[in-house]
């Protein structure tokens, strides 16, 4: 287990050595919800409504917005063939890798969320119910990325292409983790089910995306 | 029988019987099906002539979907056997697929105009279908960007088979998406039962559709498949020359 809390350590720290840690998905998300408005208009009641659907909405760009780094720069040095030969199972090791880049980056989105959902005229008890689920919805949406950007390591300006790969699969994890904030914003007592979903996407991510990445990366070395 | 026809020299032999077979079969069953949907099959008692759109829309839709299956199958096969020509046959399948997805989302809008009145409704279906496309783009898209021939088969074949799983929980989620506001206005075909003389013409279009889409993928898969040999003897026809000229140096 030490060369797996070794990796999750590692990244962490490299997410914040270079790339700025937390505060670039905190930034983006921040100038994502501070945009809708402005484009859709200051009407509270309209704000309020559609107020749960953007946090959810913008937490899946900013998990987007970072997905090429955690694979790119180990498929272009030559990390991701150390990877492979170290022989830890590399399931697991890229499970690290993609829950130490989430820890050390993604935790202020649910933060962010709150206060945003406040802002928008969410009431205290949906707001925090759509913190929760983005909360849930966050091993899921990073294990996505994960897999469209080990897909897609080294190809130059993968960005797009990554979000082109990935937004068809947080489709459901998108549905769930906003659905919960916007059932709880209409009284409707499918938010705990919504909710309950969007942490059985995770659970189900976790389980299955780490097989994906591995492949996914080893197919990238052929 | 598999590894048999993935010999490319039989499988060329097969799919110059099976090329022309697909096309005249293709021809036929649209002269039929074409005639029969708009000339010689009632119109509905309540879409009236609009009815004839489902003609072309729902074959569509379900080439759609059964094509991405082909595309998983084929990506399956090549992962675990390594046959060149699966590999192909997912490559050649993607952009079929999506045109007809394309095709699907098309004359599904020009139908829902003049029966739910608007060209586009988020309903479970159609969002689906939407997302289907997105998933063959995807694909197309990493192909495209990858250069080496392997890396682009290997990677396609996992993102193609991953995509099976993505679509099947996309269609749960978004159906219970859409039951969370249903519109309730919208009309809807899917009665009980469809009456027969609607039944036939839409099986002999589907019937159409299919083996206009056997003809284009095996068309496709041995211009490929040709395309192939072609870089191979270039690539020889390079490598004598170099010879040549390092013997006369």
């Amino acid at each position: 287990m030490s060369a797996l809390g070794a990796v999750f350590v590692r990244e962490a720290r490299l997410a914040w050595a270079g790339g700025g840690g937390a505060a670039g998905p905190a930034a983006f998300f921040l100038a994502a919800i501070t945009l809708a408005p402005l484009a859709i208009g200051p009407a509270p009641d309209l704000l309020a409504a559609i107020g749960p659907g953007i946090m959810g909405f913008a937490a899946l760009l900013s998990v987007l917005q970072s997905a090429d780094r955690l694979f790119g720069d180990d498929h272009g040095d030559g990390t991701a063939e150390l990877y492979l030969l170290s022989g830890v199972t590399p399931s697991w090791l890229v499970l690290a890798k993609v829950m130490g880049q989430a820890a050390a980056t993604l935790w202020p989105l649910p933060v962010i969320g709150l206060v945003g959902a406040l802002m928008y005229g969410v009431p205290v008890a949906p707001a925090a119910v759509g913190a929760l689920a983005s909360l849930a919805a966050i091993p899921a949406l990073s294990l996505i990325a994960g897999f469209a950007g080990a897909l897609a390591a080294g190809i130059r300006r993968s960005g797009l292409l990554i979000a082109l790969i990935a937004t068809p699969m947080m489709v459901p994890v998108l549905i769930f983790a906003a659905g919960a904030g916007r059932a709880a914003f209409e009284g409707d007592e499918r938010a705990l089910a919504n909710l309950l979903l969007t942490l059985a996407v995770s659970l189900g991510a976790t389980a299955l995306a780490p097989f994906g990445i591995a492949a996914a990366l080893r197919s990238r070395l052929a | 029988m598999l590894s048999y026809f993935s010999n490319p020299q039989r499988f060329d032999q097969l799919a110059r019987i099976l090329i022309p077979i697909f096309g005249a079969l293709a021809l036929v069953l649209f002269g039929v099906g074409v005639w029969l949907a708009f000339f010689n099959s009632p119109p509905d008692y309540q879409q009236g002539e609009t009815i004839r759109i489902m003609y072309v829309h729902v074959p569509a839709a379900y080439m759609a979907m059964a094509l991405y299956a082909a595309l998983a199958v084929a990506s399956f096969v090549y992962f675990v056997w390594r046959h060149a020509l699966a590999d192909t046959a997912a490559e050649v399948i993607a952009p079929i697929g999506a045109a007809f997805t394309i095709l699907a989302l098309f004359t599904g809008s020009l139908w829902g105009k003049p029966m739910w009145g608007t060209w586009w409704e988020w309903d479970a279906r159609m969002t689906s279908v939407l997302v289907l496309l997105l998933v063959y783009l995807g694909y197309m898209a990493l192909r495209a960007a990858l250069d080496d021939a392997q890396q682009a088969a290997r990677t396609g074949a996992i993102l193609a088979m991953a995509g099976i799983l993505n679509l099947v929980i996309v269609k749960f989620s978004v159906d219970w998406w859409s039951s969370l506001h249903q519109p309730a206005s919208v009309i809807r075909l899917d009665g009980p039962t469809i009456h027969s003389s609607q039944l036939w013409p839409l099986a002999i279009m589907a019937l159409a559709y299919t083996c206009l889409a056997g003809w284009l993928i095996l068309y496709r898969l041995r211009s490929q498949a040709l395309r192939r040999r072609v870089r191979a003897l270039q690539r020889r026809r390079d490598h004598v020359a170099r010879q040549r000229e390092e013997a006369v140096s």
